[in-house]
């Protein structure tokens, strides 16, 4: 190991001398903030690279308030992303702050002491009420924190408001209703529902399996359930069944969703509370346009409707030499006065009930989904680990592509889930 | 033997001054990776942590993969699409505009797509291609209502996916062509119209064996890359439905970086690196070696 | 075959080559508010200018475009002479075992790009070549090395070996020969490799992020391709126009050299 890192220093170093007459002058970077000092522009990494500018927008709050600039270097591929951080461990480049993903990514660099325990941060926020005692849990590893909430997301479905109200169809508060309304949409000529081959093939998978019974959701990703378990079997024939009414938009269709939903391609959509941005970019209106509503649990008897939440954090990692910038960062992340600047920057729920919020409707719904009629469950994408995820999106992919017997589609996902559970011992 | 190494040994340090430069910058920005590949390949490693050896069980993996065979199925269609339709059409474009007054300008529309940026030529296609996309669109002006999903039937995928990647490669091709072309030596082409060649003979007795190294170049290059298929495949249908259109690069990338299994996507690149090595070392020695005993 | 049916059948099909072309551009001067991809072929509005300028603004785009310059002019060129350098040996001064050597070199390009990239990184960050616009250039140049020998190597073989031959007794030595009698005989072939090369290093995405961090240092593609994402970030109009914008100076790169290729060199004359 060490020999191989020693070969390639010396002939990248070589290779270096080899070239120097190509003779330039090397980028200046920021200069990195001397280790104790806790204020300075600190080096942020970040798959959501889109969000750069809101990062950016935010250093007007942030230099006044912890004397902290950000230095954001986005990544447009979130799987390079990742091998890069985890890479940059392994040298003097790893980051003061970058965004992770909860589940089984954390959970892999908290066992290899990588990230920065931040349980002072958390017990801080929790005391003064910034944040809800609900999220703490996907940040907790054998009862300590490591890393902070970057952003919550709930899955919630929008729909257009224009195409509701032409078919007179009110919000559905039960899945019956829902039912109703995607049939009287589908008899008046307009797709009810969207969906996709790629990537983004999850959310009705795990809407009926949550809506059915939120233990056989959970079972899954633990590995306790099957996916060839005859209830989900059974959830997956009655997706059949809506596939087969011609329920869900063409599959073959690349059109950006959120045009798709403004030009009324379908006239819902289920997806995380962070759409909204995108529909506001492609000229939609909150309220008069396009609104959200929590889906509503498949299985009416259920006490707590369950609304699948999608978090991600921002870590810090513990060899950086960022470390206390990150840290000192990282805290003043958590308060409100942060938050509320995010809040205007990015127009996203903010996981701290004492942020300000812009979009009246964003505002409700974090209110809502804290009341004792919802629960939370974790997001299927974080939720299953990362080998069975990537074989359960391409099966969920074909399926929407070419609706059938749901038999080998669950068997492909069963077989790597059996191998992954293996392996684990 | 005796001859011929006699009349290199004057130039042979002046040799390999020249050569070095090349050799060295490749050795150690491209072949020390691909060791340290080699090496994970034999591991199992999830990018933390130190790699543990696991002999041959990734290529087992590997092979044993029902999908990995649709992947190298995948992958050879694109070699093959990739030898008939840019290769053929950019040979047929040189020749068309070669000699022809304004041919420079005849080729431009051709050239240009290669200068517009991959993410652009992605997204472009993908919104050529959608369902109700830009193709749908035309077709149904002109009262073609019944398409198929171009992007999600397999193989129709793959095959549209070659048409793009070619709309944007032919150019290139045609370019390297006409560079063999400008290059032929006047006199023989001259005596061969005197002699009344035109047409498919002059094309078969003098341009086809005067063009032949640049046809090595233009087949060799594109063989590697058909066989490195990625960017395109990514960008349109990300390997889908399922696996449908996925190619051995693709298979590495997800196996390497969607589910950090380094050692099994290491091992599809060693495998991938292998083939291509073997095809065009192959391909080369018959074509350049002949050239190389003058 | 007459001139005319040559003029026309190329005319007909350079149309049939710019459509997809016409769409990129039409669909990039959308306004991103009104846009529908049901009349993808109508120019409906015109806010090219407007999204280019957005474009600008959430990508920070002007930042990279002097450092990409100077790794799609540098890098390029030292490739093309080291390429030619290499063919130069192989062909020219016969050096021994010539295929294997040429083998070597080729070989760069033969694995896949997406593997090298996590080595080459630890190996850049350890020596300090990380975020460094010369860490950039060497690995530009690195990857642009195997295309340009290929090609360098197998268009001198078109050159006779007489002409090496005559060049040695007028007495000039090999460092001579190659400047003044084989490169200027291939600067069809140089230029070619050098263009394409720029327009392949112009266009990088995966190097420039994996390699580099600071907007001063990262290439422009890198920049541009954050913009979408499925977290929000800009509209296709946006991205298709910073697509076009990108896209300029490369599509100028090959109209100012066509000139280069629009008549056969007087090899002969040799």
């Amino acid at each position: 190991m060490n020999s191989r890192k020693t070969t390639i220093g010396v002939l990248s170093a070589l290779s270096l001398s080899a070239l120097m007459l190509t003779a330039c002058s090397s980028g200046g970077s920021a200069a990195p903030a001397d280790g104790g000092a806790p204020t300075g522009t600190l080096n942020f990494y970040t798959d959501k690279a889109a969000w750069e500018p809101d990062f950016k927008a935010l250093n007007a709050s942030s230099e006044p308030g912890v004397n902290i600039t950000l230095n954001t270097t986005g990544y447009s591929d979130a799987n390079q992303y990742d091998a890069f951080v985890k890479q940059s461990f392994r040298t003097s480049k790893s980051p003061g702050l970058f965004s992770w993903h909860t589940g089984d990514s954390l959970k892999k660099l908290v066992d290899e002491n990588l990230v920065a325990e931040t349980s002072d941060i958390w017990k801080k926020a929790i005391d003064e009420g910034w944040v809800s005692k609900d999220l703490e849990r996907y940040y907790t590893f054998d009862g300590k924190q490591y890393c902070v909430p970057m952003n919550i997301a709930y899955w919630v479905m929008y729909y257009n408001k224009p195409i509701f109200e032409k078919n007179g169809i009110e919000v559905p508060t039960t899945w019956s209703e829902l039912d109703a309304a995607a049939t009287k949409l589908k008899a008046a000529g307009t797709t009810p529902y969207y969906q996709t081959s790629t990537l983004f093939t999850f959310q009705w998978f795990q809407q009926l399996v949550a809506g059915t019974d939120p233990a056989l959701y959970k079972g899954l990703s633990t590995g306790d359930v099957k996916y060839t378990d005859p209830k989900i079997v059974a959830i997956m024939n009655e997706w059949l069944d809506e596939q087969k009414k011609g329920w869900f938009s063409d599959a073959g269709s690349t059109t950006d969703p959120a045009v798709g939903l403004k030009q009324g391609d379908f006239a819902m959509i289920n997806f995380g509370s962070f759409f909204g941005g995108s529909l506001d970019a492609a000229g939609m209106k909150s309220g008069t346009d396009y609104g959200f509503f929590v889906i509503p649990a498949k299985n009416e008897s259920l006490t707590q409707t369950p609304v699948a939440v999608e978090t991600g954090p921002l870590c810090i990692a513990e060899n950086s030499k960022q470390k206390d910038l990150g840290l000192a960062y990282a805290e003043w992340w958590m308060s409100p006065e942060a938050q509320t600047a995010w809040g205007d920057a990015r127009g996203d729920v903010p996981f701290n009930p004492k942020a300000k919020v812009k979009d009246q409707a964003l505002a409700e719904l974090g209110q809502n989904v804290a009341s004792s009629d919802y629960q939370l469950v974790e997001r299927y994408f974080e939720a299953t680990p990362t080998p069975i995820l990537t074989v359960a999106l391409e099966q969920f992919g074909a399926f929407n592509a070419n609706p059938g017997d749901p038999m080998p589609f669950l068997q492909k996902i069963q077989d790597e889930a059996d191998k992954y559970w293996a392996a684990q011992g | 033997m005796s001859a011929l190494a006699k009349r290199t040994t004057p130039y042979l340090w002046s040799a390999r001054g020249f050569i070095a430069p090349g050799v060295i910058i490749v050795a150690v920005l491209l072949y020390l990776p691909l060791l340290w590949t080699t090496y994970l390949s034999f591991t199992a490693y999830d990018g933390l942590g130190d790699p543990q050896w696991v002999g041959l069980a990734n290529y087992a993996e590997m092979f044993d993969d029902p999908d990995f065979l649709g992947s190298l199925g995948n992958t050879l269609l694109w070699v093959v699409g990739t030898l008939v339709i840019p290769v053929g059409l950019g040979l047929a474009l040189a020749l068309l505009t070669w000699n022809l007054p304004g041919g420079v300008w005849l080729r431009l529309p051709f050239l240009i797509p290669y200068a517009i940026s991959g993410i652009g030529v992605g997204l472009i296609w993908s919104f050529i291609l959608s369902s109700n996309g830009a193709l749908d669109q035309a077709l149904g002006f002109f009262g073609v209502d019944e398409t198929p999903r171009w992007l999600v039937d397999a193989p129709l995928n793959t095959v549209v996916m070659i048409v793009a990647a070619s709309w944007q490669g032919i150019g290139v091709n045609a370019l390297l062509f006409t560079i063999g072309l400008n290059s032929i030596p006047k006199e023989p082409l001259e005596a061969a119209r005197l002699d009344g060649a035109t047409g498919g003979r002059l094309f078969g007795s003098i341009l086809w064996p005067m063009l032949r190294p640049l046809t090595t170049v233009v087949i060799g290059l594109s063989i590697v890359a058909s066989l490195k298929t990625f960017d395109i495949v990514l960008g349109m249908t990300k390997g889908g439905p399922g696996r449908a259109s996925e190619t051995l690069a693709l298979t590495m990338y997800k196996e390497t970086f969607v589910n950090s299994q380094y050692g099994l996507g290491s091992a599809i690149a060693v495998f991938l690196t292998v083939v291509t090595m073997v095809a065009s070392i192959l391909y080369l020695r018959q074509q350049l070696s002949k050239k190389n005993e003058i | 075959m007459s001139r005319i049916i040559r003029t026309s059948v190329l005319a007909v099909f350079g149309v049939i080559w710019l459509l997809p072309v016409y769409l990129f551009v039409v669909n990039a001067s959308k306004s991103p508010l009104t846009y529908t991809s049901k009349e993808a072929w109508v120019p409906t509005d015109f806010a090219l200018f407007a999204n280019m300028g957005e474009a600008l603004q959430l990508s920070g785009l002007s930042a990279s475009v002097a450092s990409t310059v100077i790794y799609s002019v540098v890098s390029p060129l030292i490739a093309v002479l080291v390429g030619a350098a290499a063919g130069f040996a192989i062909v020219a001064l016969r050096l021994r075992h010539g295929f294997a050597w040429f083998v070597v070199i080729f070989g760069g390009t033969v694995f896949p790009l997406q593997m090298v990239i996590l080595p080459l990184f630890d190996g850049y960050s350890r020596v300090g070549l990380f975020d460094t616009q010369l860490g950039m250039i060497i690995v530009y140049t690195a990857i642009s090395v195997p295309f340009s020998a290929f090609v360098m190597r197998n268009f001198f073989t078109g050159i006779a070996h007489n002409v090496f031959e005559a060049s040695v007794l007028d007495g000039a030595t090999t460092w001579r020969i190659f400047r003044t009698v084989y490169l200027p005989m291939a600067s069809s072939a140089l230029v070619a490799v050098f263009i394409l090369q720029a327009t392949f290093i112009w266009n990088d995405l995966l190097l420039g992020l994996t390699l580099s961090q600071s907007d001063s240092v990262r290439p422009i593609v890198t920049t541009l391709s954050g913009m979408q994402s499925t977290y929000g970030g800009a509209q296709l109009s946006t991205v298709l126009a910073a697509g076009v914008l990108v896209s300029l100076p490369t599509v100028v790169l090959f109209l100012l050299t066509q000139k280069f290729f629009a008549r056969g060199l007087a090899l002969g004359q040799y």
